[in-house]
């Protein structure tokens, strides 16, 4: 009787979520910084692809873009979340911030997007200010019908990062960027974007009186910087 | 990987004194996280809250506190059993039983990991109905009904409810407002608090979703909609909620190619199945009055349970007169075993039905625990099946002569047209 198919049909239906990590590499980032990063987001892949496999909501799918001096694809191919593997960045040069958004855009064009999706969730993760014209890039970016409809997470690595900037980018009064000051936060940043924040924006949980609802999807509240995550710290 | 309590940590129970030891992190939701932990040689688990969970749900130590004391509405649920605390600290949590490694989650089940029968899936369902029926009758609203708080098993359809530290007496202001997806159209809105009758709604859409692996409202409108965020969900779910299959407005239909699952399980059940989603989902949709209620959801998922039977190629079937003619796995014509008609209701009597109290005693119902008849081979003649008498009692059988006979326990009746059976206080007509 194991041969026998039990029920007809699929699995449940459901849409691509395009999750792109933007991530500062110039060369005030160089040293522990950047490595701090690295570990950060190497640290968050299980917790993300553990979260989209209990999400039957959507398929997500990641890419990365590093900007330093101009901006590139750190990984260019929309890569099933099942299969994100990240390769360590480096540091050096300017802050192209600006140019790191063009780039987004152009793969946010509505020629280069899926015709029905989740909102896609973009994560900027910056040491300081742009170097390049930030405000071009970000009006590239919103011009974009699904620009417009992504939910956009800020982190600030040290006292340095530009937080108003960030904040433009975010786009949304009720969510503050996130501050890192040390590498326990950044690690707990970075997860919260790769998880809650990628749960919100395609099947948002349980919802509670504290949550952000002004956005394109309901954010829960990001962990606070005094939780320190014992098991993470390095 | 948590962030709240670490591995070997010892945190004591608020009303035993009970030292409870860390072992592993096993979740993480927004409200807290999950831990695995022992106590005195035996496993439990424990949620743990977040520190700005507690400031923002200021009723939650008390809502725990009278869950704690009224104690679970059944087995069915991972209810609290005390509240844990750790000195010195204001963080608490509280002690449940251990979810066995054997139970699914819901998104197992909609991702295609976990692969019930149809019938462990009805009596996933049905436990379903039994336990929300339980708790609702206690006074209490769960207030959140959704895909991660319900775990079954794939092989007995037995369910198990967690995440209980949402309930509360129903009316009451609580933390929380129910999960996207199902909550009912007042909630999304903004319209009304969660209560019992909106409970009922979601209760419909997750039995929809096991049964239907879909949305009860993604179709047409769901399709049209290219970024999938909160006003879509907002007009899907709340302002412009559209059953799919309403019979009188096909405007929400589902798409071939899109929404393939609906249109796949909705031909596949029986009438009196579609008649209650349809209703659930028109007239109980804005109405509150109209949402099915529990008990009406039981009775029918044993009716379901029972006209279930085997294709020759193994596959389960449901009967539903001459409105399903072939299978749906290798769509061979389908050759009905014989049936039991008890009242209004239609019982498949397959090579492995056993009926019990529910089925064949009016004061009974809902009673499964033994089985009172199971369908039997004649020991000399195997091409003759029976009715096997396994109660205690005797039955009386009338044949098509009028004769009567009795069936004394272990004896088994004749499967044949005509004949019917007094159980006591219940008569059934054998139907071929």
């Amino acid at each position: 009787m194991t041969d026998i198919i039990k029920r007809p049909g699929g699995a449940m239906a459901n849409r691509p979520l395009h999750f792109f990590w933007l991530a500062d590499c110039s060369g005030s980032m160089y040293g522990e910084k950047i490595e701090q990063l690295n570990y950060a987001i190497r640290n968050a892949i299980k917790p993300m692809q553990d979260v989209a496999a209990d999400n039957p909501n959507a398929q997500v799918m990641v890419r990365a873009i590093k900007f330093s001096t101009g901006a590139q694809w750190h990984i260019a191919q929309a890569t099933p979340v099942e299969d994100f593997k990240w390769d360590n960045l480096t540091a050096n040069g300017v802050t192209d911030m600006g140019l790191a958004l063009q780039l987004a855009a152009e793969q946010l064009d509505v020629t280069q997007m899926p015709e029905r999706c989740l909102p896609p969730v973009l994560v900027l993760v910056s040491d300081g200010q742009p170097t390049d014209d930030f405000n071009d890039g970000l009006n590239t970016l919103m011009n974009k019908p699904w620009g417009r409809k992504s939910v956009r997470i800020g982190i600030g690595i040290g006292q340095d990062a530009d937080l108003e900037v960030l904040q433009k980018f975010i786009g949304n009064p009720e969510i503050r960027p996130l501050q890192a000051n040390n590498a326990e936060d950044l690690v707990k940043y970075i997860r919260w974007a790769s998880t809650v924040v990628l749960q919100a924006a395609s099947a948002p949980a349980s919802q509670v009186k504290d949550q952000v609802s002004g956005g394109v999807v309901p954010i829960p509240q990001a962990p606070p910087a005094s939780d320190i995550d014992a098991d993470d710290v390095w | 990987m948590s962030t709240l309590l670490q591995s070997k940590q010892v945190i004591y129970g608020d009303l035993t004194q009970q030292a409870y030891t860390i072992d592993a992190f096993l979740g993480a939701g927004t409200q807290g996280e999950v831990y695995r932990a022992h106590a005195s040689g035996q496993e439990v688990a424990i949620k743990w809250y977040f520190p700005h969970y507690i400031q923002n749900d200021v009723q939650l130590r008390q809502r725990l506190e009278n869950a704690i004391r009224k104690g679970s509405p059944d087995n069915n649920f991972l209810w609290p059993l005390e509240l844990v605390v750790l000195p010195n600290s204001t963080g608490f949590g509280y002690v449940m039983p251990l979810r066995p490694a054997n139970f699914k989650s819901i998104v197992d089940l909609m991702r295609r990991r976990a692969e019930p029968s149809f019938r462990a899936l009805i009596s996933a369902c049905l436990q379903l109905s039994e336990s929300f029926l339980q708790l609702h009758a206690k006074g209490l609203c769960y207030r959140d009904i959704n895909f991660n708080n319900v775990f079954f098993d794939p092989n007995t359809g037995d369910i198990l409810i967690c995440d209980n530290d949402n309930v509360d007496v129903n009316g009451a202001t609580g933390a929380i407002n129910g999960t996207p997806r199902f909550m009912a159209p007042e909630l999304v809105r903004g319209d009304a608090p969660p209560n019992t009758e909106s409970d009922l709604f979601s209760l419909s859409i997750l039995l929809f979703y096991m049964l239907m692996l879909h949305h009860p409202l993604e179709g047409k409108k769901e399709a049209a909609i290219r970024c999938f965020d909160q006003s879509a969900m907002n007009k899907l779910y709340g302002t412009e909620p559209l059953f799919i299959f309403d019979p009188q407005d096909d405007s929400n239909a589902p798409v071939a190619g899109l929404h393939d699952n609906a249109l796949v399980y909705w031909v596949l059940y029986p009438q009196f199945l579609r008649d209650v989603f349809t209703r659930a989902f028109t007239s109980g949709i804005n109405d509150q009055h109209g949402r099915i209620r529990e008990n009406e959801w039981r009775v029918l998922l044993i009716n379901l349970r029972d006209s279930l039977f085997y294709c020759g190629c193994g596959a389960q079937n449901f009967y539903d007169g001459d409105n399903i003619k072939t299978c749906w796995a290798c769509n061979k014509p389908l050759v009905s075993p014989p049936r039991l008609r008890i009242n209004n209701a239609l019982i498949m009597l397959n090579y492995d039905t056993l009926l019990y109290p529910h089925h064949i005693d009016q004061t009974q119902k809902f009673n499964f625990s033994l089985p009172q008849a199971t369908v039997s081979r004649h020991p000399q003649d195997p091409s003759r099946w029976g009715l096997q008498n396994i109660s205690d009692s005797a039955w009386t059988i009338t044949l098509p002569d009028n004769s009567v006979k009795m069936v004394d326990p272990q004896r088994s009746v004749n499967l044949a047209a005509g004949i019917s059976i007094n159980f006591g206080n219940t008569s059934a007509e054998i139907c071929v």
